[in-house]
């Protein structure tokens, strides 16, 4: 990590941070609100790009997850109010969802390719069965209203939840964006991290020189799930209530868009993935009742045109204007 | 989109609406006239109309609401608009669940900056939507949902109105299964059991209990028999229809809607199950019409409201026979429930605009627009509306009894025993739970 | 009543096996999960729809001829058109891209529905009123549903002798198999990549024309009944038409008895069953590890 202060990288991040930081004084309330939803979805599509990029398989259920998260939230507020603050909050979406992937994860790294996915999937989708009918205790399909928490001690009482919302919020759901983003930098570069794309380049191989494989998928799938986690807990106060949509397969479908949107060859295009995948399902569902055509043919053409993502074309871009373009891991798409 | 259109039917239907002219008046297009002391804006009104236009709840509501938005915005602006400005309807699809419709909510209101937002067919996004009116300022109109929960507090008395800029338009569904618990006191004072069919989320279950409590209340030897929980779009009731029948309950209730609806009705004719029981449906009134003459008779049918193509009897109400005649001629179908609360919605607007800019003289702000609709009353074609000050619409409830007629390729409700239950008998009183209202019946 | 349960729970096995044959080819000759099978079905249902609008006032059987029929026909030309243009650049990338490809294949005809037939829900139940009912043991039944199972029926025999006793399905299952080995011996992959996509896209279009008469076409009718099929092929074993099979029977009896005396079960049934079978056989009941 001490390296890691000295490289351009470092310095792009700084930039990047100094202009979050002051975004609140560039743009209004309700652009900030929308860099809110993008900001806190960015951290789920992290933990599904550790998955994707790092160990090779592919979640389609990561939703899950994200729900279990916000769903400790919500219920932590229904049954146990009294212990409701933004800190026991976050503490249990973290739990919650961490248990719920250790549990599944079980079940799922028994597998690869294509049966990964559509068991994921189909756990996802128990997991929205168990939501929808639990009714008395989830609400069911009206879901769970999420109020404003204390923030260790502090109260907002009398503030509006929008003023709260892109007000003091904002710079709590900063730092634990800041401070998720830096986490998964270090792990991906960790002896860890090595071991697991090691895992996804040759299994077999990776056995050979003593990586326990499904043992580290495990650990990764964990990983994934609690960042997911982490994003629905934060993400629910954002939102304000919660609906077991979240769970449902759609959803974390749309998780995976956003990462292939972003790049998901590029450590930050995830995140970027995510900014702009907020901004084009809205605009498109605001702009016209067949938003799911141009929703779905922006992914028919991206997946035809641009497998990179727009990280992975500003990159190939760059190259071509560059004299030697040197080769680096960077566009260039896996092949299977 | 919805400019275009009526420029385009513009001249087509200007002849119509002049014969209609004697209905339409009754809609109170006066205030005109007193707007001039403040002033009002040129530009048009934006309106945003939200409802479900994919997946399966677009064809038995999204579409019939959404048409009638299009219908009255086009007959409004051929009248002059809202205090002489046109609206500007922007349609659009309630998708992407409850996280979906917060997004889009804010925009409307933070950028779009629309004057008003009539939606929400499901109760889900009416409950994560409605509080965002008093966060962000925007007068919002809940049109459809049926959750009884969205106006109430958690507890009686509850302090109201739960939201300054939230309302909704039409009742919940307690008066429906009230009206409906009450129709079969009257009909049938003797039954014994009772069973229920409601699909396994909240709109089931809520419609459900607040059923039982009502009939449980009204008639105290009942015995429920049995209670089943298909999952929603469910294609397959067969094996429903035999535990209903191997039940023995001599009424069914049932909350299911669109093709669930339509799907059981059909399965369980075809199973017989209609000749050892009858069915009470809650929310039933679209039903008769699509599914035609296999639709069985005599079946206790509740209108969500008193919303039916032939009630009130067109001699009586010529607004009901005008706005049925209206939408007839355009979409080639009758109106259904959801077209009704679309114009109640966009009616109230227009309405408590009108009043408030009476009261001062130029365009009302958002705060006395919702002053005015907090108390307010008005013509609808199913009679009388009321906003009161929980800022919960009120009407009465219509209970019919399905019969075969030659006048129509489908079952209606039997003029002869339609049961008009008034407003103040199937709904709380503003600051009291519907739940505790019903327990404290004598 | 117990014969009547026991009816009920074949019926939903039929429709099940229906729903889930398709996908099943699919993923067991190509290797792809086709997240648009649920639309396909859709499709079927629409045009099936449609056609039995059309025909309306003629016999049932003709009706039926017809619709399933056409539905086919429109289904295989839409699964035609999907692989040779957007799916053929997909089979040498990773899973990623050929999952999102079904999945924005999905919302593209989720929409293209909306756009031709409009949103309103159609309603054709013509052939189910027409077929009308038979009397089994004191109750009544409807005869469309006995129907539905025997073209069940018959679509699993045929599958099954397309896929033993043919050359096309032999080679089919070799491609299966292995499919580095099975184009290293020389049998034609694209031409027969196509005819197994086809196949599998006209079996969700016969499915959505027979479910039509017993509920109307609805925008997004296929969601659902895509993760049905899911469920019936994880626990039948992943491309396995055996397991799809026997996997369609359990749930569906499963199901119809469960309604009749645990009725608060029903839902999570579907799933509970599924994962019962992943913690004690992983990979499903005839899945190939």
């Amino acid at each position: 990590m001490k390296n890691f202060l000295f490289t351009p990288r470092a310095a792009v991040y700084a930039g990047i941070f100094i202009v979050l930081l002051l975004l609140p004084k560039m743009i209004n309330a309700y652009h900030l609100s929308l860099v809110e939803t993008g900001l806190s979805l960015a951290i789920m599509a992290l933990g599904l790009n550790l998955l994707l990029r790092y160990t090779g398989v592919l979640s389609f259920g990561i939703g899950a997850y994200f729900a279990a998260g916000a769903y400790a939230v919500g219920m932590l507020n229904m049954y146990w109010p009294e212990y409701y603050t933004f800190e026991t909050a976050i503490l249990a979406s973290i739990l919650v969802s961490a248990a719920v992937s250790a549990l599944f994860g079980f079940v799922c790294v028994r597998h690869t390719r294509i049966f990964f996915s559509i068991l994921t999937l189909a756990l996802s989708m128990l997991l929205f069965a168990v939501l929808e009918k639990a009714y008395h205790i989830t609400g069911g399909s009206d879901g769970i209203r999420i109020p404003i928490p204390t923030f260790f001690g502090h109260e907002f009482e009398g503030m509006r939840r929008f003023q709260f919302l892109t007000g003091p919020y904002y710079y709590i759901l900063l730092g634990i964006f800041s401070a998720s983003t830096l986490i998964m930098l270090a792990i991906v570069n960790s002896p860890f991290g090595k071991a697991l794309q090691a895992t996804r380049d040759n299994e077999l191989r990776a056995e050979m020189i003593g990586v326990r494989v499904r043992r580290f998928r495990w650990y990764a799938f964990v990983i994934a799930g609690t960042f997911s986690g982490l994003s629905g807990g934060v993400w629910c106060f954002v939102s304000g209530h919660i609906t077991p949509e979240i769970c449902n397969w759609v959803f974390s479908g749309e998780v995976v868009y956003m990462v292939l949107l972003g790049g998901f060859m590029i450590f930050e295009g995830p995140i970027v993935g995510a900014m702009l995948f907020t901004y084009l399902r809205l605009y498109a569902v605001a702009a016209t009742e067949y938003w799911m055509l141009i929703i779905g043919a922006t992914l028919v053409i991206l997946v035809l045109l641009l497998p990179g993502g727009v990280t992975g074309g500003l990159y190939d871009l760059i190259e071509r204007f560059k004299p030697k373009g040197r080769a680096k891991a960077g566009a260039e798409v896996k092949h299977a | 989109m919805g400019n275009k259109s009526d420029r385009r039917s513009f001249l087509k239907t200007a002849g119509a609406v002049a014969g209609g002219a004697a209905a339409a008046s009754l809609l109170g297009a006066g205030g005109a006239a007193a707007a001039k002391k403040r002033g009002v804006p040129s530009g048009p009104i934006k309106v945003a109309a939200i409802s479900f236009l994919s997946g399966p709840a677009a064809g038995p509501f999204g579409i019939p609401g959404d048409n009638s938005y299009k219908m009255m915005a086009d007959i409004y602006n051929k009248q002059g608009g809202i205090l002489g400005r046109k609206i500007k309807l922007i349609s659009l699809d309630e998708a992407g669940g409850a996280k979906g419709q917060v997004e889009l909510a804010r925009k409307l209101i933070l950028e779009d900056k629309v004057d008003v937002i009539l939606g929400y067919i499901s109760s889900g996004d009416c409950k994560a939507v409605l509080p965002l009116s008093d966060e962000l300022g925007g007068l919002m109109l809940a049109y459809d949902c049926g959750t009884h929960v969205l106006m109430e507090g958690k507890k009686s008395p509850y302090k109201t109105p739960k939201y300054e800029l939230g309302f909704r338009t039409a009742a919940h569904l307690g008066q429906d299964n009230i009206a409906l618990a009450l129709a079969i006191k009257k009909y049938m004072p003797n039954v014994k059991k009772i069973a229920g069919i409601n699909q396994d989320y909240a709109w089931g279950r809520d419609s459900w209990h607040i059923f039982e409590l009502a009939i449980k209340k009204l008639i105290p030897g009942v015995e429920v028999v049995k209670t089943l929980w298909p999952k929603i779009f469910t294609t397959d009731f067969t094996a429903h229809v035999s535990a209903l029948q191997g039940s023995g309950a001599q009424i069914i209730h049932s909350s299911l809607w669109g093709g669930d609806a339509v799907t059981f009705m059909k399965q369980a004719k075809a199973a017989g199950l209609f000749k050892q029981a009858k069915m009470a449906l809650s929310r039933g009134e679209p039903y008769p019409q699509e599914v035609g003459a296999a639709f069985p008779e005599g079946q206790f049918v509740c209108c969500a409201g008193a919303h039916y193509f032939l009630y009130p009897a067109w001699d009586k109400w010529p607004l009901n026979k005008w706005f049925v005649a209206e939408y007839k001629k355009r979409y080639n179908k009758y109106p259904t429930y959801p077209s009704y609360h679309a114009f109640q919605a966009i009616t109230a607007y227009k309405v408590a605009v009108e009043k408030a800019a009476s009261l001062v003289g130029g365009w009302p702000t958002i705060d006395e627009i919702a002053k005015a609709m907090g108390n307010l009353g008005f013509e609808t074609p199913s009679g009388y509306l009321t906003i009161n000050k929980d800022h919960n619409a009120r009407e009465d409830c219509l209970v019919g009894i399905t019969k075969m007629t030659k006048d129509y390729p489908f079952p209606i409700l039997d003029p002869d025993r339609l049961e008009v239950f008034p407003s103040f008998q199937v709904n709380a009183p503003a600051g009291m739970r519907t739940e505790d209202w019903i327990k404290s019946w004598k | 009543m117990g014969l009547i349960y026991a009816l009920n729970g074949l019926y939903f096995a039929a429709f099940l096996f229906l729903t889930s044959l398709g996908l099943s080819i699919i993923l067991g000759v190509m290797g792809i999960l086709n997240l648009a099978h649920g639309s396909l079905y859709a499709v079927g249902g629409f045009i099936a729809a449609f056609v039995i609008g059309l025909s309306a006032g003629s016999a049932a059987p003709l009706m039926i001829l017809a619709a399933g029929g056409c539905a086919m026909l429109a289904t295989a030309a839409v699964g035609f058109a999907m692989e040779t243009t957007l799916l053929k650049p997909m089979y040498r990338r990773p899973l990623e891209y050929q999952l999102l490809m079904t999945f924005g294949i999905l919302m593209l005809l989720e929409d293209g529905i909306k756009l031709i037939f409009g949103g309103e829900s159609r309603y054709a139940s013509a052939p189910f009123d027409a077929m009308g009912s038979v009397q089994i043991m004191g109750s009544t039944y409807p005869l469309y549903f006995l129907f539905v199972m025997l073209v069940a029926v018959a679509a699993g025999l045929f599958i099954w002798w397309l896929m033993v006793k043919t050359r096309l399905g032999i080679m089919l299952r070799a491609i299966e198999m292995d499919r580095d080995m099975a184009q290293a011996m020389g049998i034609p992959m694209r031409a027969l990549t196509i005819v197994a996509f086809v196949l599998g896209a006209s079996f969700a279009g016969l499915a959505g024309a027979l479910v039509v008469p017993t509920t109307p076409a609805v925008l997004g009718m296929g969601m659902d009944v895509l993760i049905m099929a899911f469920i019936v092929v994880v626990i039948g074993g992943l491309g396995s038409l055996k397991g799809a099979f026997l996997g369609s029977l359990i749930v569906g009896l499963t199901r119809s008895f469960t309604v009749a005396y645990f009725a608060e079960l029903e839902m999570p049934l579907l799933f509970l069953i599924a994962v019962i079978i992943l913690i004690i056989k992983p990979e499903g009941l005839f899945g190939q590890k």
